[in-house]
């Protein structure tokens, strides 16, 4: 296995990041795009991109309430997003299992 | 031009600043990520996220246990010389308010610094929750004058005061795990439930005591135990 297997939507440092953040809230949760940049601690140009490129792939959902300045975008990983980032886990760890002996894992 | 979390974007999604020009992008796909790097940067993401998202239940344990050991006491030091029982003093009771506001504060502080932006099923549930516990707080506050105007004695009134509050705390609590399925909250609700219902048998003086050590001394050692193992 190669790190082919992993998907490339996720393998990247500021996505995987928002994927883990997004996945610790319990299913049917939102946060806050402004809670979620403060986290990640990304620009929002950044923030905005990444999670273009997530939203595209079906993995996250972004919806906007209000106008203006009291305009407020939650973000929550879908159905699929946990299904894939569980899929990356798994690919990740048979990946580690293959370049580390066992027991030196951390 | 349009606006992602108050944040204005361009047509193709890129932030801007005040000037329409696009803000800065990260290359992520330049760059490089072996597997260990994502390990490590899993491991520190999700650990981050959880301390973020969770409560301090510690600092929450303690300051209510200062309620019931420090405030429960001090009722049950203002009533324990009456004979026959007449009421708390004033005093007492003032400064049992007090030490609950700042424990409430507390606890509504801490409880928005994790939930701050986290909104869908689980902001609802913490809503209907607390208003649970405020319905039933209001319930048995109205209650009381009731049962004096009914003719119920002063040691009535005095053991349903000090234990009433606790019996919807713990109703609150073990119905709460409907939503929550946390067993630790289930079990803390049935204990406060059992003290609340046996308080009673120590009579108007002895009950603030029972109650203050019954409720006070656990959630100080829950509070101790979840430091000392650096749980939230």
């Amino acid at each position: 296995m190669s790190e082919d297997a992993l998907d490339p939507v996720i393998h990247a440092p500021a996505r995987l990041r928002l994927m883990v953040t997004l996945a610790a809230l319990p299913d049917g949760d939102t946060l806050s795009f402004t809670r979620l940049q403060d986290m990640i601690r990304l620009t929002p140009g950044n923030l905005i991109t990444h999670l273009r490129k997530l939203e595209g792939a079906g993995y996250v959902q972004t919806d906007k309430t209000g106008s203006g300045v009291n305009a407020v975008t939650s973000v929550a990983l879908t159905r699929d997003g946990r299904t894939a980032l569980d899929r990356y886990t798994t690919a990740l760890r048979q990946l580690l299992d293959a370049v580390e002996p066992a027991g030196q894992q951390d | 031009m349009r606006e992602v979390g108050g944040t204005a974007v361009d047509q193709d999604g890129r932030a801007t600043d005040e000037d329409g020009t696009a803000m800065d992008e990260e290359p992520d796909e330049a760059t490089r990520m072996d597997v260990r790097d994502a390990a490590a940067i899993m491991r520190e993401a999700g650990e981050h996220a959880r301390l973020e998202l969770t409560v301090n239940r510690p600092a929450i344990f303690m300051s209510w246990s200062l309620v019931y050991l420090l405030g429960y006491g001090l009722m049950w030091l203002s009533v324990r010389d009456q004979h026959p029982y007449t009421a708390p003093q004033g005093w007492a009771i003032a400064l049992l308010v007090v030490l609950a506001a700042m424990a409430l504060a507390v606890t509504a502080a801490l409880t928005d610094r994790a939930t701050s932006g986290v909104g869908g099923t689980s902001a609802m549930r913490r809503r209907v929750y607390w208003l649970s516990l405020a319905v039933g707080l209001i319930g048995v506050y109205i209650m009381q004058p009731m049962l004096s105007h009914a003719g119920a004695s002063r040691d009535v009134i005095g053991v349903f005061s000090a234990s009433s509050p606790l019996l919807i705390a713990g109703v609150v609590l073990v119905a709460g795990t409907a939503a929550w399925l946390n067993w630790y909250a289930f079990g803390l609700g049935v204990w406060l439930i059992a003290v609340a219902a046996c308080s009673g048998f120590a009579g108007p003086v002895g009950v603030w005591a029972v109650i203050g050590l019954a409720v006070g001394v656990p959630f100080l050692a829950m509070g101790v135990v979840s430091l000392a193992r650096g749980r939230r």
